[in-house]
C-alpha cells in the first residue's frame, strides 16, 4: 500500500538536515523577534503614557522643588526611573547645585544644566532604541535565510530528479514543496519584525523630539529664574 | 514597568503566539488528496454464518389437579375419578416423554449441525491461509525470475552496444607506422545521454605516445553514438555514463 503523506508536520520531518536547520533558525528568530516586539511594545507604550502624565504634572503649576523630591523618591522605590523624568531630575539636580554655589555665573550656571539635561537625554534615547537593530536585523536577514532553505531544498530535490528515468509532477512536487516551508517560515519572521520596526521607530523618534523639546522649555523656564535673582 | 517583568509577559505572550500558529498548521492543514491508497486488487469472502435461532421452550405441561378433598364423599366416585385420573395422568406421562424425546433428537441434531459448520469453517479458513501463502510465494518466485531475466536482457543489450562502440571506434581509427601487435591502449569515454562523446582519457598506456593518441583520435573522431539514444536511460546510467575501451591492434601481423 502506498501511503503519500503531505501534512506540514511530515514535510518538516523529512526535509533534510540542512533544510531543518534553517527552519530551526528561523523559528527561534521568529520567537525571539516576537518576544521583542512585546516588549519594547509595553515599554513604549508605558513611556508615552508616563510622559503625557508628567507633563500634565508638570503644566500644572506644581512646585518644582516638591516634584523634584516626589519623583527621586519613585525612582528609589523603582529603581531607575522612567523617560522624561530623569531628564527633569537630572537637570534640576543640577541646577540646584550650581545655583547653590555663591556668586556663581549666571551663564556657567545654564551651561552646567543643560549639559546634565543633554546626557540624560542620550541615556533616554539609547534605552528607548534597545532591542530595534535586532528587529531590523530578523527583518532584512529571515527572507534570506528561508531563501537559502529553499534553494537548498530545490536543489536536492532536482538532483534527485536526474536520477529518475520518468519525471513526472509528482516526483518534484513535494520537495519543492518541502522546500518552499523555508521561504514560508523566513517571511512569517520577517513581516512583523518589519511592522514593528517601522512602528517601534516612529514612536521612539516622537518620543526623543518630546522629551527634546521639554527639556529645551524647561531650561528657558531655569534661565528665566537664573536670570531674574 | 519594570524591564523583568515586561519581559516575562513579553515571553509568554510570544511562546503562546506560537504554539497557537503551529498548532492550527498541524491540526488544519492536512490536505484531502493527502493520502493516495491503492486498494489491493481483490474481493475479500467473508463466510457468513446463518445462526439458528434457538426456538423457545414449549411451556411446561400442567400438572393435573388431584382432587383429594372429596375422598370421604364418595368411594366410588373417588375409585372412579381415581382411575380416570390416573388413566390421564399416565396418558400425560406418556405424551410427555414423547415431547421430551422428540426435544432431545431435535437438540442432539442442531448440535452435530453446529459442529459441522464449525468444522467447515476452520477448514475453509485454513484453507484461505495456505492459498494466500502459496500466492504469495508465487508472487515472490515471479519477482525474482523477472528481476534475472531484465538482469538478462540488459547484459544482452549492453554487449550489442558495446559491440557497437568497438566498430565505430576500429572504423575511425587510421594505424600509426609504430603500431605494433601486443600493444595496448585503455581508454575511458565519458557520455551523455544524447550518445555525444563529452571526454577521452587514456586510463593506460600501451607505451607509445603515437599509438594512444591515435585511439583518442578515433574516439574524438566518432564524435557521437547515435544508436545509443534509443537506449534505456536506466540502462544507460548504469553501463555506459563511462565507457572503459581496451584498443590493441590484433589485425595487425606486425
Amino acid at each position: 500500500m502506498i501511503e503519500e503523506n503531505l501534512s506540514i508536520w511530515s514535510l518538516i520531518v523529512n526535509a533534510s538536515l540542512l533544510v531543518k536547520l534553517v527552519m530551526a533558525i528561523l523559528f527561534i528568530a521568529s520567537m525571539m523577534s516576537w518576544v521583542m516586539i512585546i516588549q519594547r511594545g509595553l515599554v513604549l507604550s508605558a513611556a508615552q503614557r508616563n510622559f503625557r502624565e508628567f507633563e500634565d504634572t508638570f503644566w500644572s503649576g506644581v512646585d518644582l522643588n516638591s516634584l523634584y523630591n516626589e519623583l527621586t523618591q519613585k525612582a528609589k522605590q523603582e529603581g531607575g526611573g522612567d523617560g522624561i523624568e530623569n531628564v527633569f531630575r537630572a537637570g534640576f539636580r543640577e541646577f540646584n547645585r550650581l545655583a547653590q554655589v555663591n556668586g556663581s555665573d549666571p551663564d556657567a550656571v545654564m551651561q552646567g544644566t543643560d549639559r546634565a539635561m543633554r546626557v540624560a537625554l542620550s541615556r533616554e534615547d539609547e534605552k528607548l532604541n534597545t532591542s530595534l537593530p535586532f528587529l531590523a536585523s530578523v527583518a532584512s536577514v529571515s527572507p534570506y535565510i528561508g531563501l537559502f532553505g529553499t534553494v537548498w531544498g530545490i536543489m536536492n530535490s532536482f538532483r534527485g530528479l536526474a536520477m529518475v528515468q520518468q519525471a513526472t509532477l509528482a516526483t518534484v512536487a513535494p520537495g519543492i514543496s518541502e522546500a518552499l516551508i523555508a521561504t514560508a517560515m523566513g517571511l512569517f519572521a520577517a513581516i512583523p519584525a518589519v511592522i514593528a520596526y517601522n512602528r517601534y521607530a516612529a514612536v521612539t523618534e516622537s518620543l526623543n523630539s518630546n522629551y527634546e523639546t521639554f527639556s529645551e522649555e524647561f531650561s528657558s523656564i531655569l534661565h528665566r529664574q537664573v536670570h531674574t535673582n | 514597568m519594570r524591564p523583568v517583568q515586561s519581559y516575562a509577559i513579553a515571553v509568554v505572550a510570544s511562546v503562546a503566539l506560537h504554539v497557537v500558529v503551529v498548532g492550527a498548521l498541524l491540526a488544519n492543514w492536512q490536505p484531502d488528496t493527502a493520502r493516495i491508497m491503492v486498494q489491493p486488487q481483490f474481493i475479500e469472502a467473508k463466510l457468513v454464518e446463518l445462526a439458528p435461532k434457538a426456538k423457545p421452550k414449549p411451556p411446561a405441561p400442567q400438572k393435573p389437579k388431584v382432587d383429594v378433598a372429596k375422598k370421604q364423599n364418595d368411594e366410588k366416585k373417588r375409585l372412579e375419578k381415581l382411575a380416570a385420573d390416573k388413566k390421564a395422568q399416565e396418558k400425560k406421562r406418556l405424551q410427555q416423554e414423547q415431547l421430551k424425546k422428540a426435544e432431545q433428537a431435535k437438540k442432539e441434531k442442531q448440535r452435530l449441525e453446529d459442529q459441522r459448520k464449525a468444522e467447515e469453517k476452520k477448514r475453509q479458513e485454513k484453507a484461505a491461509a495456505e492459498r494466500e501463502r502459496i500466492e504469495a510465494e508465487f508472487a515472490k518466485a515471479l519477482e525474482k525470475e523477472r528481476s534475472e531475466v531484465t538482469a538478462k536482457n540488459d547484459e544482452r543489450v549492453a554487449n550489442s552496444y558495446r559491440q557497437l562502440i568497438q566498430q565505430r571506434l576500429s572504423e575511425n581509427w587510421s594505424r600509426p607506422p609504430s603500431a605494433r601487435l601486443g600493444m595496448e591502449t585503455l581508454i575511458r569515454i565519458r557520455l551523455v545521454p544524447t550518445g555525444r562523446i563529452v571526454g577521452v582519457t587514456v586510463l593506460k598506456s600501451s607505451g607509445d605516445i603515437a599509438f594512444d593518441r591515435s585511439v583518442e583520435q578515433a574516439a574524438l573522431k566518432v564524435e557521437q553514438f547515435v544508436e545509443i539514444q534509443g537506449m534505456d536511460p536506466g540502462l544507460f546510467e548504469r553501463k555506459f555514463r563511462q565507457v572503459d575501451v581496451a584498443f590493441s591492434p590484433e589485425d595487425l601481423r606486425l
